[in-house]
């Protein structure tokens, strides 16, 4: 689960990290009266708080939003309030969030704090080796995208000891890696160990600060931060699952998580239901090398109940870009009844007019498929995934 | 023979009264698998599916000698169960848990390093030996004893691959799902090296996914083995546009710009024969196996 900067920004700040003042804003009325709380004369940071990197890059699709991007320098207080009137509740598309965008419901409202050096800081979990690691970077002549592209040497790891945290000789080693000098020294110690002990405590599975700063009396700041906590770890973290907001997701994929499922949209026309990732992957690529394209794919995971599966199933059958639909279930935990039941209760409620090819494979494969042959709606079973899909391509042409 | 479980392994089941566990363990016995214990705290001298159940791994160990263990326990208690085995010094621990969250895993990974355990898993189908035994929750009527080994980083996936194996007309030595999580406890290498010492696997299918680096580091590792046996390869994810749902520097930064293509260009200089399609993977066996 990602949260937005200025929640992980107060979040920091109880392990000791240095933080620009800052307040949030949903109005322009509201950005202007708080600029004045942040800083009496400014100049102020007006950022746009969507769940996305590269938002000082981005741009909006409105034309009354303006040239300016997802993060804009102000000086003067009367800009403040017509910035904000450009930004709030228009759509802002980055790298990051695909060319829908997301509309722009808060902002927060920052003092401009001014560095002498800025440097990148990331707290990751190797999986290969399966040790948190530290990762430095100077970030002098560009940013870290470039950096980790072009020349990766250019960045320090750290590996870490999920007990022992970062070791003083380890802030020595970063600190010579930025350059930062000895009397300062104790200021990154502060920084570092604060990270890591937010990152351990909040179930992070990543920390981004980027950038931190360094200010002309050896402060450190971080100016951006970006925080995902592992979804597993939620029923032990009371005070993030409150933060979750809706606003980021589709509507389907938001009722997909609910229920437990996975679902992603793709831009092609073919929904599928499956049980596991690797076979919507592998599904995916058989659809692409047969001249087809995915529109979305659920995954099921292991579900058992009835009343959630037919709610997945819902998403599926009722999304409009959907022109033909490809089941591929292989039992496990999922039984294959439960599907077939779904898909009719579903069909019943909503109707099915575009052509469906179902694979059943494992446990109670013979019960599901029975259920199905029995009903009056264009179900083809196929005991072949290949021919399935060809024969589902071919249906969905005809169709057209 | 077969790797790491057959039909004289002594195997206890942590977590054994819940549902689930309930319902496939049932389907386990039924088919020969040889279930001795189960460890339910606070359930110690019940029995349940006729086996005695105990309040901890080491008293089910010390009574009924039993050597692997199968994990349905809830996903946070996982890392303490984990532990417990490790204490026990269990040779196996399977995980079909999932949910695990990642920061307990760390902490799994650093108890299993030096220890004699290792666990498959977790969020895994399991590990099954046809004809033999079956650790988990795959389904039955798929499988069938023969000489190929399966290893798969899908569980699902896994499945695929056993009935591409019944395709071509073959069976599987052992079956091992190491589970769908981006950490899991055991990776390809050490389940490739088990099926070369494994007198009865002539051949390996191998089953990768986007994400990670699992299959760099294992062909890195199968370039260096002397006797090599075929391995026929499919890692899924191909079709997945570049870039989906990764929208943090520190994922680039740290994983680095691993497509699936790099995956497989990888995998074929080190020898293993890597399908497009899965769907061919037994076509590709019938080949290796008339050579033979």
């Amino acid at each position: 689960m990602k949260i937005h900067e200025y929640q992980a920004k107060q979040l920091i700040k109880q392990y000791g990290i240095k933080i620009p003042a800052g307040k949030v804003a949903y109005t322009p009325l509201e950005a202007k009266k708080v600029a004045v709380e942040v800083s009496k004369r400014g100049p102020w940071m007006l950022k746009a708080q969507i769940q996305s990197g590269a938002r000082n890059k981005g741009r909006f699709l409105e034309k009354s939003a303006g040239r300016g991007t997802g993060i804009r320098y102000v000086t003067s207080r009367r800009e403040i309030a017509k910035e904000a009137e450009e930004m709030l509740r228009h759509t802002l598309v980055t790298s990051q969030t695909g060319p829908k965008g997301r509309i722009v419901t808060r902002l927060y409202v920052e003092e401009f704090c001014k560095v002498n050096k800025i440097f990148y800081t990331g707290l990751v979990i190797d999986r290969i080796s399966a040790v948190m690691t530290l990762l430095i970077a100077n970030l002098e002549k560009t940013d870290i995208l470039t950096i980790a592209a072009k020349t990766p040497n250019k960045i320090l790891h750290v590996p870490l000891d999920t007990h022992k945290g970062i070791t003083a000789k380890q802030v020595r080693e970063v600190g010579a890696f930025i350059g930062i000098s000895e009397r300062h020294l104790p200021n990154l110690r502060k920084y570092l160990r604060g990270i890591f002990k937010a990152f351990v405590e909040t179930d992070a599975t990543m920390l981004e600060i980027n950038p931190a700063g360094i200010t002309a009396r050896g402060d450190i700041i971080a100016l951006d931060i970006k925080l995902t906590v592992d979804d597993q770890a939620l029923f032990r973290q009371p005070e993030i699952v409150p933060l979750f907001d809706e606003c980021e997701f589709e509507k389907r994929e938001l009722i997909a998580f609910k229920n437990g499922f996975q679902y992603n949209s793709f831009d092609g026309s073919v929904g599928c239901i499956v049980n596991g990732e690797g076979i919507a992957l592998g599904l995916m690529d058989l659809i692409k090398s047969k001249g087809g394209s995915t529109a979305c794919f659920l995954n099921l995971k292991g579900g058992v109940d009835q009343d959630k599966v037919a709610s997945g199933i819902r998403l599926i059958m009722t999304n409009p870009r959907v022109e033909g639909i490809l089941i591929v279930i292989i039992g496990g935990f999922l039984r294959c009844n439960l599907v077939a039941e779904g898909i009719l209760s579903v069909a019943s409620e909503v109707g099915l007019n575009v052509p469906v090819v179902v694979r059943f494979e494992g446990t109670n494969k013979y019960e599901g498929e029975s259920i199905l042959k029995n009903a009056r709606y264009p179900i083809t079973i196929t005991q072949d995934v290949e021919e399935g899909v060809s024969e589902l391509l071919q249906a969905m042409e005809d169709n057209n | 023979m077969a790797i790491f479980v057959d039909n004289k392994t002594r195997i206890l089941v942590q977590g054994i009264t819940g549902t689930q566990a309930s319902f496939h363990v049932k389907k386990s016995m039924d088919y020969g698998t040889k279930i001795v214990a189960g460890v339910t705290p606070r359930k110690g001298g019940e029995q349940h599916l006729g086996v005695p159940i105990f309040n901890t791994v080491k008293e089910a160990v010390e009574s009924t000698k039993a050597t692997v263990s199968l994990m349905f326990v809830p996903a946070r208690q996982v890392l303490s169960a984990v532990m417990e085995g490790v204490e026990a010094e269990l040779e196996t621990m399977v995980c079909i848990t999932e949910h695990v969250p990642v920061r307990d895993m760390l902490e799994i990974k650093a108890v299993l390093r030096g220890s004699k355990t290792k666990l498959i898993g977790p969020n895994t189908p399991g590990i099954i030996t046809p004809g033999q035994a079956r650790l988990g929750v795959f389904p039955i009527n798929i499988h069938k004893p023969g000489r190929i080994g399966v290893v798969s980083r899908s569980s699902t996936l896994t499945y695929a691959a056993v009935i591409e194996t019944t395709l071509a007309g073959l069976g599987q030595s052992t079956v091992v799902g190491l589970g769908d999580d981006m950490m899991v406890g055991t990776d390809f290498i050490d389940v490739l090296k088990a099926f070369h010492e494994d007198k009865n696997t002539d051949v390996i299918v191998m089953v990768g996914k986007i994400g990670g680096q699992f299959e760099e580091v294992a062909a890195e590792y199968y370039k260096t083995i002397p006797n090599k046996k075929p391995i026929v390869a499919f890692v899924a994810g191909s079709a997945v546009p570049f870039g989906h749902d990764m929208g943090y520097a520190g994922e680039l930064v740290s994983y680095g710009q691993h497509t699936v293509q790099d995956k497989i260009d990888v995998m074929r200089k080190a020898g293993i024969i890597v399908m497009d399609n899965s769907n061919d993977i037994h076509k590709e066996l019938q080949k290796i196996i008339s050579k033979c």
